[in-house]
């Protein structure tokens, strides 16, 4: 059975062959403390690093993308816009706020909208 | 009476009531999923859906204003879900009539009720009498478990055709990009409440029975859209491939 490994509450979650499952909703679904806020790409909460396992996810889509910006070059990826088919670990900083939110904070991209397109 | 279930088997039962019809497979979602569409249907198709869906702030307040106060995580996470759909991010109406423009279409088209399919009124109907008189836990089986959480199983088929097949842009499906995740985490800790408030037998089962008939809701609009406006273009729908699911409209 493919394991999603989240290392940093030592946690992990088993689910079925052939299934290709979002991250954050595993965390959810047992009580795994892993941050978040939005579920929608919007706040960066639940950035992780992908330890091991990267080629089992799916591509980052647009929003994604957006919200971390060359965080993505960096090993991280959203866990609520994340879907992994296959093993996977990641870690993350348990104190960890919003991107938005961060002091003085310069790291990732901006917000996951459209402003000035379209 | 049946017994009360234990929270993994109540989920399997969960699952398994909407797992014999569920919307992806119905012939509408096959002609998508499979690149048969023009853009004139998919004007058609988001019309219907904004008067399916339009309304969902209101069905979640009518659930909000039947949920006890000792159920405060219940009615936070309502709160929550109807802040989502139309303040935190883009309004989601605005975005399905952002895809509809893009097909050729108008938001006073789509706005207008009168061009969308009794089936599509039908549907809304049935969620506001559901949410608005049923025990919260039941409007939650049925609205979040037994349709809002099909919808990521719906878009992840659908979104990769509409760029790569149908050639649209990423902000112009946005829609579908956003439901994809969002609706993962509404429609798992809709199983949340849902496991932990129905604690009676007699709760559980009327739980069940009301995610089959929001299964076969759903099944049956979207089976309606290709009858009412695919099948005069393409004629009945046929699956290609026979080892494709046979459940077509
Ligand atoms: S929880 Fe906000 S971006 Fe994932």
């Amino acid at each position: 059975m493919p394991r999603i490994y989240f290392k940093t509450a030592e946690a992990y979650v088993d689910f079925a062959e052939g299934e290709e499952v979002n991250v954050l909703r595993m965390a959810i679904r047992e009580n795994i403390d892993v941050p978040w806020q939005c579920a929608s790409g919007n706040c960066g909460t639940d950035r992780l690093v992908v330890e091991d396992g990267a080629e089992n996810l799916d591509p980052p889509r647009r929003r994604e993308r957006a919200r971390l910006g060359e965080l993505v070059d960096e090993g991280y990826r959203l866990a609520c816009q994340t879907y992994t088919r296959g093993d996977v670990t990641f870690s993350w900083d348990p104190d960890q706020v919003g991107l938005d939110d961060e002091p003085g904070s310069s790291s990732g991209g901006s917000r996951a909208g459209w402003a000035g397109t379209g | 009476m049946a017994d009360l279930m234990s929270h993994s088997d109540f989920r399997v039962a969960l699952e398994e009531a909407f797992s014999g019809t569920m919307a992806k497979d119905a012939s509408f979602s096959r002609a998508w999923a499979t690149g048969k569409l023009h853009k004139e249907h998919f004007v058609h198709w988001a019309t219907n859906h904004y008067h399916y869906i339009g309304p969902f702030g209101d069905y979640l307040g009518l659930m909000y204003a039947n949920t006890p106060d000792h159920a405060r995580d219940a009615k936070d996470f309502l709160l929550q879900n109807m802040y989502e759909e139309e303040l935190s991010d883009d309004r989601h109406t605005d975005l399905l009539i952002r895809f509809a423009e893009a097909c050729g279409g108008t938001r006073a088209y789509v706005q207008d009720r009168n061009n969308a399919m009794p089936f599509a009124k039908g549907m809304q109907g049935w969620m506001y009498y559901v949410s608005g008189r049923e025990n919260f836990v039941v409007s939650s089986a049925a609205l979040i478990v037994g349709l809002e959480s099909q919808v990521p199983s719906i878009y992840r088929t659908q979104y990769p055709t509409l760029i790569n097949k149908y050639g649209f842009s990423e902000w112009e499906a946005e829609f579908f990009d956003l439901h994809i995740t969002s609706d993962e985490i509404h429609g798992e800790r809709g199983y949340q409440i849902v496991l932990k408030y129905a604690d009676t037998p007699e709760l559980q089962q009327r739980c069940l029975h009301y995610v089959r008939e929001a299964a076969d809701m759903r099944f049956a609009y979207t089976k309606a859209l290709y009858q009412t406006y695919v099948e005069p273009d393409l004629g009945p729908w046929v699956e290609e491939d026979e080892r494709e699911p046979a459940l077509v409209g």
